[in-house]
């Protein structure tokens, strides 16, 4: 096991952290926006340009033919950033229209950013449960259609096209679903009879959320470095009764339990992205990822606040930002609940989970 | 990034995993765990085993047996070990004092004592902490002052771990009270147990077992050649001892191996509708502590190769933290799948011997987030080594 960036994906990633700097106010002052908000066009634009939007879709369909493991390291930069952009949601996306039957016309313009394709998985009043929905979908002559209510992950309103998953009960299962042209307001989408593509089965909505889900473990492992980072700096500036934070041992200790949560997570999500590139379907090492970076990220996001004090809790201060991020990413894709569940629905299927299998 | 083993590392963990659950008699595999209580004929067995087939000291120089294996070959030797319940080489011998001869005794020293280190011949104790230096350990108060060819010793140690075996302690003793520092004045000293002044005290812990004692020394003689390296620079090599020590306290394999027991007990322990393992509570936490292992295991391969000489890695703190905090709350998971029986401590036709000693056991691993340098301690070398953060 070699967890060492080869010299392609180093140059990935600083290159990134530059557009993504760059595309950050990094210094902020007055009105800062806080909490959902729609696309920023102009960011979506600028890494499509980088080729970030093409990492998993191979060559052949106009990608970059790489694998999670670089939507990780690319996705670690935009968390660190505080790039808020939907990133995650459309790889998993646009990897179940690579992946599925239908919807290829798509992949150019989803690669290049003209198109932007999310997910709408998620049913309003329902837990997270995209295997089991309330949708529905029938099949006629000319295609399939689709009726029921959707949320998405992020504003849809700027959606090309929506990636959900309807019930099929004529043929007793749930297939996964390509809807162009949603009719959204806001997060919301209403299907009436709406015009479908049968993308595929559910190993496919597994892999495409598999990839989604390591893109999130990326984003949020960026996210916790960064605000461990900030949390440290402040420790070491910040005087309160003549002397630095830094000479309290109840702050540096719980500092010190930031650094471990972050670098737990770390390499969790280096080895789950290694571990999905090799078993795209591995739903229990996503499940595992998703548990870790769960838990970590609201340590670290809520000791972030913590021991910067009232600053913390400001708008224009990052350590806010990046807590948001980690609340959303946790509720995004099935939460630390919905994955311990997954993960206790399996243990008698192993005796021992075995990391180098 | 790599994820999967290339076919060499494959090739060497069938080995081993085929000599730890095949060449390894069961009657040594399954003596340690089972009984609190170590039993020194198996752990001598079990060593003499291992060294006779090149196992038991890898990370040694060649020279003495060691193999010029990578980290992630150690790593596959020391988890198959675990996982197949085989007494690991006594940590003392292997881990410590052998180490600290191999890169700072004299050439006579690691003639003398590495090959009945390696093959345990000599059972080596820890003579570090002392009832009023614990985690402060450089304010040790044992002294040796030299005279002639001899230290003569006084003091006391304490928490001197499986002392009642042991044919010889490696000890830190103060050489120089007057040093401008505490820790410049400290020597490490090799003595035999059996030398005229040294006496051994049993001290009983929570679980009922004997397995830390108190050292007295009073006027003890010991021959000058028996000093490491040179006198006043013991703290030096304390510390590359205590890293290397803390490197092998994230035992992964045995987590894993104890984990996966608690999973079977909790299918054989029957409830009103099935077994425990079907309580969605009790699997549950079976399920999270699988997914915490796999981050610490993943991490212990990221950095357990990093303990340069002398110079432990701060990083190796997380294995420490973590294996002690994720050992203890599985052996807790197992007194509470034990339930009612385990509030027997001693196994009966009805009470299984695993029911029986999940007690003891959970309370005799309270110690593991004390010693080889409390999880607070580990946490300061964190935020101050790694982190920068010093008042």
């Amino acid at each position: 096991m070699d967890f060492a960036y080869d010299d392609e994906q180093k140059a990935l990633q600083s290159a990134v952290r530059e557009m993504a700097n760059r595309l950050v106010p990094q210094e902020t002052s007055g009105d800062v926006p806080v909490g959902p908000r729609p696309l920023d066009r102009d960011a979506w634009t600028a890494i499509a340009e980088m080729g970030l939007l093409g990492l998993p879709i191979s060559e052949d369909a106009g990608g970059m033919g790489a694998s999670p493991v670089e939507v990780s390291i690319a996705a670690a930069e935009l968390g660190a950033a505080r790039l808020e952009l939907p990133y995650a949601d459309a790889m998993a996306a646009a990897v179940m229209i690579a992946r599925g039957e239908g919807g290829d016309d798509l992949l150019e313009s989803i690669v290049d950013g003209s198109s932007v394709v999310l997910t709408a998985l998620a049913e309003p009043g329902r837990a997270w449960d995209p295997e089991h929905p309330e949708a529905t979908a029938t099949k006629s002559d000319d295609g399939w259609t689709i009726t029921g209510h959707k949320l998405g992950n992020n504003d849809l309103t700027e959606a090309d096209a929506v990636v959900t998953t309807a019930q099929c009960p004529d043929e007793g299962c749930t297939c996964v679903f390509l809807v162009r042209e949603p009719k959204a307001s806001g997060a919301s989408v209403s299907f009436e009879s709406a015009e479908a593509i049968r993308l595929g089965d559910l190993d496919l909505l597994t892999e495409g959320l598999n990839v989604g889900i390591i893109a999130l473990g990326g984003e949020a492992l960026g996210a916790m470095g960064a605000a461990l980072r900030s949390t440290v700096e402040y420790l070491k500036t910040r005087k309160q009764f003549g002397v630095p934070l830094a000479a309290f041992q109840t702050l540096t200790q719980r500092a010190a339990d930031m650094y471990v949560s972050v670098e737990l997570a770390r390499s969790t999500v280096n080895f789950a992205s290694m571990a999905i590139t090799d078993h795209p379907g591995d739903s229990a090492t996503a499940s595992r990822l998703k548990l870790i970076t769960g838990r970590t990220g609201r340590h670290v996001g809520q000791e972030a606040i913590q021991l910067h004090g009232g600053i913390g809790m400001t708008a224009e201060y990052s350590v806010g930002h990046h807590t948001t991020r980690l609340t959303q990413i946790e509720h995004t894709f099935g939460d630390s609940r919905y994955h311990l569940a997954r993960l206790t629905a399996g243990v008698r299927e192993h005796d021992m989970v075995d990391v180098l299998a | 990034m790599q994820r999967q083993l290339t076919d060499e590392d494959r090739a060497f963990q069938q080995e081993m995993r085929q000599f730890f659950t095949e060449t390894v008699p069961e009657e040594l595999r399954s003596g340690l765990s089972k009984d609190g209580e170590v039993d020194p004929d198996v752990m001598r067995r079990a060593q003499r085993l291992l060294n006779e087939h090149g196992l038991a000291v890898p990370h040694w120089p060649t020279e003495f047996g060691g193999k010029d294996w990578t980290e992630l070959q150690r790593h596959i030797w020391r988890t198959e070990m675990q996982a197949a319940d085989v007494p690991p080489p006594l940590a003392f011998n292997a881990n410590m004092i052998g180490p600290v001869i191999a890169s700072f005794g004299s050439q006579e020293q690691k003639e003398r004592f590495l090959p009945p280190t390696a093959n345990l011949d000599i059972w080596w104790c820890q003579g570090f902490s002392e009832p009023d230096a614990g985690s402060d350990l450089a304010s040790l108060r044992t002294t040796a002052v030299r005279e002639g060819d001899e230290y003569i010793v006084n003091g006391q140690k304490t928490w001197t771990t499986l002392g009642q075996f042991a044919d010889w302690i490696f000890c830190l003793v103060r050489t120089d009270p007057n040093a401008p520092k505490k820790q410049m004045g400290i020597s490490m000293l090799l003595i035999e147990m059996n030398s005229p002044g040294v006496t051994l005290r049993p001290i009983k812990l929570i679980d009922g077992g004997h397995e830390v004692n108190e050292v007295f020394f009073e006027n003890v003689r010991v021959p000058a050649d028996q000093l490491v390296g040179e006198e006043n620079k013991g703290w030096d090599y304390a510390k590359f001892l205590l890293g290397n020590e803390r490197v092998g306290v994230a035992p992964v394999g045995s987590i894993k191996r104890k984990l996966a027991d608690a999973k079977a007990y909790a299918a054989q322990t029957k409830t009103a509708t099935g077994t425990m393992l079907d309580d969605p509570l009790l699997a549950a936490r079976i399920a999270e502590l699988e997914a915490e292992v796999m981050a610490l295991e993943v991490t212990v391969m990221r950095v357990a190769g990093n303990s340069k000489e002398g110079r432990p890695d701060p990083v190796s703190s997380i294995l420490k933290l973590r294996g002690s905090e994720l050992q203890q709350e599985v052996l807790e998971l197992i007194t509470d799948i034990a339930g009612p029986a385990s509030l027997h401590w001693t196994p009966t036709d009805d009470i299984e011997e695993w029911a029986a000693r999940s007690t003891p056991t959970y309370l005799n691993f309270r110690k593991a987030s004390i010693y080889g340098g409390s999880n607070e301690v580990q946490r300061s070398v964190i935020s101050g080594g790694i982190l920068g953060l010093k008042g």
